[in-house]
């Protein structure tokens, strides 16, 4: 069935066409919201508050924009008050985490390789207000047209800002790999 | 930008199994708790206005009073050609005013004084009702 028919359906209280709706998106915001937050269990919660809000906020929605991009900005505001609450509360003393953290946490992807790994970290060290335009952009896929639209911010400020989000990752990874090189070299000159 | 590309390849995630079973259970909880706000929100509104009519009533047709506008508008009317005597208000209830008597100076002593007696009398039926400043 139309996305844009079963958005009709959810105005008028269909449950059925909610589900159907949640089924599409379900892995896709899940997925989008844990790249923004790093948190697989907080972007399960923010994405069934997205869900709640698709749902009750239906009659808000107007068919001029595709439905993707309202359920994506819907879930991109709760991600940035989100990390806004949680950089208020954010001020616990390292040892407590690193003593806290499960193992998991600790093993990397096998699959995974260190190019990957530095451009995680790299990604989650940037600062959420490019974090998102470079994930909309290079990991979900739209338009910069799209994505001023689902942030709503100007066309201008998207572009700047997926500039400089993408040259901050670039330099983050240049240093990465320029310790990693430096790191191998020392290894080679120890061992003979 | 080659490196950017990796963005693609970066591991990705999938909803937890039952993720839909939750969301839609979630979904009913919801619905009760804004059905019951609502009736909350509803019966406060009700008795707010309640309070307001009742309050409305009250100081229109239980608790009528002129207002220093009214009493103004009616001087203005009467120094108007076509004002007629009827339209006057009728007295007011009396008011009281009270003075405050420093009875050391009124109450003298009877030996320093004449035997007088003073007998006081009432000289006029009319009471003067209303009040000049």
């Amino acid at each position: 069935m139309d996305e844009q028919e079963l958005v009709r359906q959810i105005q008028d209280g269909d449950e059925m066409a909610f589900a159907e709706i949640v089924k599409i998106y379900k892995n896709k915001i899940v997925n989008f919201l844990w790249k923004i937050t790093g948190d697989y269990q907080k972007a399960v919660e923010l994405s069934q508050e997205t869900f709640m809000r698709v749902y009750f906020k239906a009659n808000k929605y107007k068919p001029v924009a595709p439905f993707s991009s309202w359920v994506y900005t819907i879930a991109s505001n709760l991600a940035k008050t989100e990390m806004k609450r949680s950089r208020k509360f954010a001020a616990v003393p390292l040892d407590d985490v690193q003593n806290h953290l499960p193992m998991e946490a600790y093993a990397s992807n096998p699959t995974d390789s260190g190019l990957l790994t530095n451009l995680r970290e790299a990604l989650n060290s940037l600062h959420p207000r490019y974090r998102i335009p470079v994930i909309l952009k290079d990991v979900e896929g739209f338009s910069q047209e799209e994505i001023a639209q689902i942030l709503k911010s100007p066309l201008g400020t998207i572009k700047a800002r997926i500039s400089r989000g993408r040259d901050y990752l670039k330099k983050e990874l240049e240093k990465a790999s320029s310790k990693e090189n430096s790191f191998a070299m020392n290894e080679e000159y120890q061992d003979g | 930008m080659d490196e950017l590309n990796l963005l693609q390849k970066l591991r990705s995630v999938k909803a937890p199994p039952g993720f839909e079973k939750r969301v839609l259970s979630h979904l009913s909880l919801r619905k009760k708790k804004r059905a019951r706000v609502r009736n909350l929100s509803l019966s406060l509104a009700g008795a707010f206005s309640a309070a307001l009519v009742f309050f409305i009533v009250l100081n229109i047709f239980i608790l009528p009073e002129k207002s220093p506008v009214g009493i103004a508008d009616f001087e203005k009317k009467s120094l108007s050609p076509g004002y007629r005597a009827e339209e006057a208000p009728q007295p007011g209830p009396t008011i009281p005013i009270t003075e405050a008597v420093d009875y050391g100076e009124e109450v003298r002593s009877l030996s320093q004084e004449p035997r007088t007696i003073y007998l006081l009398e009432k000289v006029s039926d009319e009471v003067s009702s209303t009040i000049k400043y």
